[in-house]
């Protein structure tokens, strides 16, 4: 089920499933009900990791282990509870991820326990089980640490004992433990200092939060597919589009860095920002805050001074809007406009050599380009962090470059996310593979069609040699013009155009439809318009394009499809 | 090799000796889930430890020309994810010893000597 289909049960439906004692059906759509919430929160839970321990994001390794857990179960049809919590935690530590997924495995594997082979749970079992899902979880480790994940266990299962012993209804129960397990959240950083220093919750905990969280709203018929507060990455934020629309009463943008206090409330904040001006965007990252907001200039003191009372200011930085627009207007080179996706998108990332390329792709529907090519290779970790900072789990990869293949493989065998490497080795293969996207489409397919679309084009690239060289039986000389086909040394001139001319006939371009040239940041616009009417003159039933690709140390990249 | 590891500055030189560096691998360990406790590394040092509680038990710390390598000697809850543990002990090993001395770690071996198994399911 889906979570409209499970919010889409009538009341006595839902009440039905969880009227004591809970039977396997009921307990399997508590757990689906609890993972759909936690997954819709997965970027609240991500954010809070500010521990700087790179076991990869607390929310996305915990939403995993519930899907694995939830895998298990899902057709199993058991319907008796114990042995059904049996699979749940067998499925959990089979699917574990990251330190968080395991505990959360230990958590599952102690409720099994307690529950052994009953056929239902009421309230009383439901206590047993939580605590010695405690117990189990606590063992795990010599020096338990408090204001983690554990602290909110233990408090959930205290309250359980305390509230099955009051009440027999399941709801009344469940909804005591959010209770008590959001008190606990809360309490965290009073228990765990590092947590105070940023500023923030634990991540785990409120991860384990989240699956009761979602329990509770299941049985209230609340939404589980909206969060209740979004959380933008930094990176995520877009302020170059809030530059483009200045109405009147948006003289100054101010952005501020903050650390917020313990008792911050990021709704509350919004609320208070909305007074004093408009634009706001607050964004979350290693436990700083970024607040951006425009404000008429007599204003433009008023949110400092707010933020101030609500935590400590690292950098403020203020910028007058009106006097940038025009500054824009009269700049050359516009922003890129990078495709903004939604989870569970697919989000492509592109590596580009030059300025005008990123252009190109950024205009084809790519979410995030990195810098590179020949000679100047992106970083795995570059690679990398252009895929953490993407809010989607499906990212396709176009290394561009034979050279960045071997490093975006690498980088996605790296992340918890689901990347795919698309093999292509250079611009053209990159641009025809991303026109074969489908934004609608399902990932796998995409990723097909993206690989086949590596075919679909000739390469061509005109540089000068390094140096004087024999290769493919053609002597070269050094500082003459090269011209390059698939990647294969095809021809070595004086000239731009003479290469560019060996090259077209060395890819059979007569049986292509289009030519197009992006040139490079080391040739002249007029002197590639030239050579575009003289290829014309040529191939006069082709389509010659020309565009600005601004890569360095290539004159030209051609495509020819 | 050295028991210390030096470093220099403008106003003198710090001295950081294994076992400091030693216990806090050590804590950092235990404090990570899924340890249940630190084995001996090899017979002397098991006896060694039936006589005198020893902070390096179960962490054995080296100098590399380029940085630290710590030995992890473990014993696991039987149940959890061994891949899982390792690698979180690895980095939170990694970060506690790079944060609190400032040298930087190059390896983290971690042997996994045990299992304990606290209740059969």
């Amino acid at each position: 089920m889906s979570a409209a289909e499970l919010t889409k049960l009538s009341a006595d439906e839902r009440h039905k499933l969880v009227s004591v004692p809970i039977d396997g059906k009921g307990l399997k759509t508590l757990l689906e009900a609890g993972m759909l919430w936690l997954k819709t929160n997965q970027q609240i839970v991500n954010s809070l990791n500010v521990f700087p321990v790179p076991d990869g994001d607390t929310g996305t390794n915990m939403v995993l282990t519930m899907q694995a857990a939830f895998d298990e179960i899902e057709n199993s049809g058991i319907d008796n509870v114990g042995q059904l919590s049996h699979a749940i935690a067998r499925g959990a530590l089979m699917g574990a991820r990251g330190n968080s997924g395991v505990i959360l495995s230990q958590i599952w594997r102690g409720f099994a326990r307690a529950l052994d082979d009953h056929p239902t749970m009421d309230v009383e079992y439901l206590s047993k089980a939580l605590n010695e899902a405690k117990e189990t979880a606590y063992k795990g480790v010599v020096r338990p640490v408090e204001g983690t994940i554990l602290t909110v266990i233990k408090d959930i299962a205290t309250q359980a004992e305390v509230s099955a012993k009051r009440t027999p209804s399941f709801t009344e129960v469940l909804a005591d433990i959010v209770e008590a397990g959001e008190a606990s959240v809360e309490r965290t950083p009073d228990l765990l200092p590092i947590l105070k220093q940023a500023g923030v919750v634990d991540s785990g905990g409120k991860g384990l939060l989240c699956i009761f969280e979602g329990m509770w709203r299941f049985i209230n018929g609340e939404p589980l597919d909206k969060p209740l507060t979004e959380v933008m990455p930094l990176s995520e934020m877009d302020l170059e589009d809030a530059l483009e629309t200045i109405e009147p009463g948006q003289d100054y943008e101010v952005v501020i860095d903050f650390t917020p206090k313990a008792t911050f409330n990021l709704e509350d904040y919004y609320e208070e920002l909305s007074k004093i001006g408009t634009s706001i965007q607050v964004g979350e990252g290693e436990g700083i805050y970024r607040m951006h907001i425009h404000v008429p200039q007599d204003n433009r003191y008023q949110p400092i001074d707010h933020t101030m009372t609500r935590g400590t200011i690292k950098k403020v930085m203020m910028e007058n809007l009106v006097a940038q627009m025009e500054e824009k207007n009269h700049s050359k080179n516009p922003r890129l406009k990078l495709t903004k996706v939604q989870p569970g998108e697919t989000a492509i990332v592109a590596v580009s050599p030059g300025p005008g390329l990123s252009r190109i792709f950024a205009s084809l529907g790519v979410a995030a380009i990195v810098q590179g090519g020949q000679t100047m290779n992106p970083s795995i970790k570059e690679l990398l962090a252009s895929f953490e900072n993407l809010p989607t789990e499906k990212i396709v990869i176009l290394p561009n470059n034979k050279n960045i293949i071997m490093a975006a493989k690498e980088a996605a065998s790296m992340t918890v996310k689901n990347v795919a490497v698309i093999p292509t080795i250079s611009v053209p293969q990159g641009l025809s593979a991303m026109f074969r996207l489908i934004p609608d489409a399902d990932f796998e397919e995409n990723v097909a069609s993206m690989n086949d679309a590596i075919h679909d084009v000739e390469t061509g690239e005109i540089t000068k040699a390094t140096r004087s060289v024999e290769v493919d039986d053609v002597q070269v000389e050094k500082g003459q013009v090269i011209a390059l086909h698939n990647g294969k040394l095809v021809s070595s001139t004086q000239t731009i155009d003479e290469a560019c001319e060996a090259l077209l006939v060395a890819a059979n371009t007569s049986d292509y439809e289009r030519v197009t040239l992006f040139y490079g940041e080391d040739i002249e616009l007029p002197h590639v318009n030239q050579l575009a009417d003289k290829i014309r003159s040529i191939y006069p039933d082709h389509e010659i394009e020309v565009h600005d690709g601004g890569q360095p140390h290539y004159q030209l990249i051609i495509a020819i499809e | 090799m050295s028991e210390t590891e030096n470093i220099h500055n403008e106003l003198g030189s710090i001295q950081i000796q294994k076992d400091a560096i030693g216990s806090i691998a050590r804590q950092s360990t235990l404090q990570s889930y899924g340890v249940v406790g630190l084995a001996p590394k090899n017979l002397v040092e098991n006896i060694r430890q039936l006589i005198k509680k020893d902070a390096k038990y179960g962490v054995d710390v080296a100098y590399a020309h380029d940085g630290l390598v710590i030995d992890l000697y473990i014993v696991v809850e039987y149940g959890t994810r061994i891949k899982t543990i390792t690698s979180s002990i690895a980095s939170s090993v990694k970060y506690n010893v790079e944060k609190t001395v400032g040298l930087p770690v190059r390896r983290i071996n971690v042997h996994v000597r045990g299992l304990r198994i606290s209740n059969m399911d």
